[in-house]
């Protein structure tokens, strides 16, 4: 009778100790994905976007490197970061810190055409999380994209708080559901919301409104100063 | 199962508790470097592409 309790016993204390064991794998998996995730992809952000400054520095033969980053995007709503651009929307890029222009499903134009939409997606929380603070990027606020040699001056005309991620439309070279009809040079920011899960899709829209040539000290266009 | 660990590692209090600590960092080390990164793209935290899949 004895013994019989002494098994009972231990039966429970086993399985009470594999939950605090899943409880505390639980809690680490938090702190990798809102930490440590971003600090690999801080780092690795980081070098990267400083060869790509080395490149222009050095004024190295093709202005337009794909793998290592065409340029940094500048949102001064979203915080005093720079975030580098890459091609593509893969976890692997995206997972290095980076903002990615879309391949697929439709495909980005890019900031240099005269027409098109410069689409770009971005983490919201963890690998760098650099479209974190979408939410704050309102009506009229400036996205600034900074190449090699043209700073892109956008203004933000639309946002969309909660899409589907099914809605592809909304990266369409004239996104109409932003309200634009007429061709023109647009940028597009995708990210997922509510923040911590992916239920659905954030979209902000933005316009070119100038843009203006670098000068020799990268002096920056006065919406980041 | 905590218990019969810390029954089976050799040595005193001492040597016990330094295995023991090896032992939890060697495991954090593992879930951070192999077990986490294959979780997370299986999970629905950080999706942020409009891809319709």
């Amino acid at each position: 009778m004895a013994r019989a309790r002494n098994r009972i016993a231990g039966i429970i204390s086993v399985f009470g100790e594999l939950l605090i064991t899943a409880g505390l794998v639980l809690g680490l998996f938090v702190l990798y994905s809102l930490w440590w995730t971003n600090v690999l992809a801080d780092r690795a952000a980081d070098k990267d976007g400083a060869q790509v400054r080395d490149h222009w520095a050095d004024d190295a033969p093709g202005a337009l490197d794909t793998r290592d980053g065409i340029g940094f995007l500048h949102v001064p709503a979203m915080g005093d970061d720079e975030v580098l651009v890459k091609r593509g929307t893969d976890p692997a890029v995206l997972n290095n810190g980076v903002a990615g222009y879309y391949t697929d499903p439709i495909k980005s134009a890019l900031p240099q055409e005269k027409q098109g939409n410069f689409t770009l997606a971005a983490h919201r929380d963890g690998h760098g999380a650099k479209f974190h603070n979408i939410h704050k990027v309102k009506t009229g606020d400036a996205i600034v994209f900074e190449s090699k040699d043209t700073w892109y001056v956008y203004k933000v005309y639309r946002t969309l708080p909660e899409t589907t991620k099914y809605n592809v439309d909304v990266l369409q070279p004239v996104p109409k559901e932003s309200g634009r009809t007429e061709p023109g040079r647009y940028i597009t920011l995708t990210t997922c919301t509510p923040m911590y899960t992916s239920d659905y899709r954030y979209v902000v829209w933005g316009e070119l409104e100038r843009t203006e040539r670098v000068d020799r000290d990268r002096t920056p266009p006065a919406e980041l100063r | 199962m905590y218990g019969w660990i810390w029954r089976h590692l050799p040595g005193n209090a001492w040597v016990r508790a330094l295995i023991s600590i090896v032992l939890v960092l060697a495991i954090v080390y593992v879930l951070f470097q192999y077990v986490f990164p294959w979780a997370e793209p299986l999970l629905p935290f950080n999706d942020v592409t409009v891809d319709g899949q």
